[in-house]
């Protein structure tokens, strides 16, 4: 279990993190998600012990991360800046890496060249950003981490690669339980692979859920009414309206059979509850925050 | 074997589950056989574990599907899976049932409509 509690991180005057707490769950395939400058990159690079927060605390299994090797050597890392040495190759960097880890597998190292396209005596500057990933996710991959930290993974990678690194990560989550802290704003993909979500924004964790019970909770309601809108029942939780004409479109709190069966009272002309996407669920939610799309003309 | 589609706004488990009950429908998963583990058919589709167990444990309490400890998840026989599947149609049917008598279907032209006939006057 990887865990942040109340951490706070100034940056000279900006509170980048403002009490952010955060638990990772064994085995949890964890997505991160958020609007830019949210705190995403600096909430991860705490849990990896790069930052050290100005206070708070940041736990796997209860042990501090920072300065701790002996909890280092059981995670992994692929940050938005994978850093290697200026001349290395892969297999170079692959025994610097063996050095690191003592889980590191040689067996899964040579395996795992049939997936990479990769020269692994090419030096690692010499290739292009997508290649680096690869060389990323390759060695990483081989350490065998409990915990693998993910920052943008996928970005650059093409959508083939894509695929191959995510059935990868899955199969390893899947036969050994390993618990993996993924940020992205391709929801999209998240929504596929990830089991717990949590939303960021403004240095805070908004919302910590798990996905299915963030789906099965919000429904998004489109309703016709006979008539003028009716008063409806008090106690749908509706958090959001809109109308196009005269099709309404609720957000409500609460499983659809239920809202279903509320809604009846109004004898609407059409009801339809429809799942919401991880994506719509983002939106509505950063919406509280006053973060939307605007709607400004050039 | 299965296809998720990416635009569909059905929840993942419920694609897969589907796409699972479509295959036994049509034959192409007979009963006994068995379904790929949740590792291979997670790998496989490029979803969560957790995803796919949670789409055949519906699918087992829906009757489609057995798991034997150890063994593996197998499709079941058809008799249980023509009562989940009667359950599941019955269900559906209800809300339209509901519509029909709103609109003042009388119970002949619904016992017409069950012999194959128009099923209004």
């Amino acid at each position: 279990m990887l865990e942040a509690k109340n951490v706070v991180k100034t940056f000279d005057a900006f509170r980048a993190l403002d009490g952010a707490t955060m638990t990772v769950p064994k085995g949890a395939v964890y997505g991160l998600v958020g609007p830019n400058g949210a705190g995403k990159s600096t909430i991860i690079r705490h849990l990896t012990g790069v930052y050290r927060p100005d206070s708070g605390e940041l736990l796997l299994d209860g042990k501090p991360v920072w300065e701790n090797p002996a909890v280092k050597r059981r995670m992994a890392v692929i940050g938005d800046d994978w850093y290697y040495f200026p001349q290395a190759s892969i297999s170079e960097m692959a025994r610097f890496y063996e050095g690191m880890y003592p889980t590191f597998s040689a067996e899964r190292y040579e395996k795992m060249k049939a997936v990479f396209p990769l020269n692994e005596r090419q030096p690692i500057r010499r290739m292009s950003k997508g290649m680096q990933k690869q060389a990323a996710f390759w060695l990483t991959m081989s350490c065998m981490p409990e915990v693998l930290v993910l920052d943008e993974p996928v970005d650059g990678l093409d959508p083939v690669m894509r695929r191959q690194v995510w059935s990868l990560l899955l199969d390893d989550v899947a036969a050994r339980g390993t618990t993996v802290l993924v940020s992205s704003h391709n929801l999209r993909e998240l929504e596929d692979v990830c089991d717990h979500v949590g939303i960021m924004s403004k240095g805070r964790i908004l919302l910590e859920r798990t996905l299915s019970e963030l789906q099965d909770n919000t429904v998004k309601l489109q309703v016709v009414f006979p008539g003028a809108v009716p008063e409806l029942p008090a106690e749908l939780k509706i958090l959001h309206h809109s109308n196009v004409g005269r099709v309404h479109t609720y957000i409500v709190r609460g499983s659809s059979e239920e809202i279903l069966r509320r809604m009846q009272i109004t004898n609407p002309v059409l009801l339809e509850a429809i799942p919401l996407t991880l994506e719509e669920i983002f939106i509505y939610e950063m919406g509280g925050e006053d973060y939307a799309v605007r709607d400004i003309v050039l | 074997m299965i296809h998720l589609d990416y635009r569909d706004a059905r929840p993942i488990y419920e694609q897969v589950k589907d796409g699972l009950r479509r295959l036994m429908v049509t034959g192409v998963l007979q009963s006994g056989d068995r379904l790929p583990s949740v590792r291979q058919l997670a790998t496989e589709l490029t979803v969560n574990p957790n995803t796919i167990a949670r789409a055949y444990s519906e699918l087992e309490s829906e009757g489609f599907v057995c798991t034997v400890g150890g063994k593996g998840t197998f499709v079941a026989d058809g008799q249980s899976q023509n009562d989940g599947r009667k359950r599941e149609l019955t269900e559906r049917l209800r809300p339209v049932v509901q519509e029909l008598r709103e609109l003042g279907m009388t119970q002949e032209e619904w016992m017409s409509l069950w012999e194959g006939g128009e099923g209004h006057a």
